[in-house]
């Protein structure tokens, strides 16, 4: 699982490298997206400090 | 800003996120400092934002490619952000080794912010956008080095996530590898 960004971002540079543009910018976002997910799965720990 | 300038400036950049991340790989290889949960994404952070350098050096200088590593390296930030607050009141621990005082989330903050900064400059001149002649899409030897590091880097951070974590949830301190 948490291989996935890595796995979406090397589809998104392989893309890129054969001139899909918008292909790998898709993979980029959907990169993104399951990193900024697994960050929240990952962050379930209250910080103790006063912001 | 010439387009051969721009390239060079793109290429020395990627240069810079693949030191980065070699550093990473040498600190978990070498002093068997195995990444937490936070730092892997971090990681992915780095190949987020310099993926849009990628992109400049494949198809040429373009607004959107700035803002891909703008948008990577704010995320990757965010979680640096999230692991040095949740050490940053003394008592409360660390995580890993530091290295010249610094333990690597906060080098890793602090190089996120380096990035936009860097990007914000680039970004700065509008020449480089508007170029007569294509875009060559025939590679110099340090654009190829910075792209042929970051695919091998990108791929060897599949396996090496998938030995640390498995296909599940990654343990919040792992003590080993699973394979």
């Amino acid at each position: 699982m948490m291989s996935l960004p890595f796995l979406l971002f090397a589809c998104g540079l392989a893309a890129g490298w054969f001139s899909q543009r918008g292909v790998a910018i898709s993979f980029w976002i959907a990169g993104v997206v399951v990193m900024l997910v697994l960050f929240r799965v990952h962050d379930s720990d209250v910080l103790n400090i006063a912001l | 800003m010439p387009s051969d300038l721009s390239r060079l400036l793109n290429a020395l950049g990627l240069i810079a996120v693949d030191t980065v991340l070699a550093l990473a790989f040498i600190d978990q290889l070498w002093f068997r400092d195995l990444p937490c949960p936070l730092c892997i994404l971090q990681r992915a952070g780095f190949i987020a934002a310099g993926f849009g350098l990628a992109l400049n050096l494949l198809f040429g200088p373009r607004p959107s490619h700035y803002a891909l590593t703008i948008l990577g390296a704010a995320a990757g930030g965010t979680i640096a952000l999230r692991q040095i607050f949740f050490h940053i009141v003394p008592g409360t621990g660390s995580y890993g080794n530091p290295i010249f005082g610094m333990h690597l989330y906060t080098w890793a903050f602090i190089t996120f912010v380096l990035m936009i900064v860097g990007s914000a400059v680039l970004l700065l001149n509008d020449r480089q956008f508007a170029r007569m002649e294509p875009w060559s899409s025939r590679l110099d030897v340090l654009s190829l080095t910075g792209l042929v590091t970051f695919v091998i880097i990108a791929v060897g951070n599949i396996f090496s996530t998938l030995f640390i974590c498995g296909l599940g949830i990654c343990p919040d301190a792992p003590t080993g590898y699973l394979f």
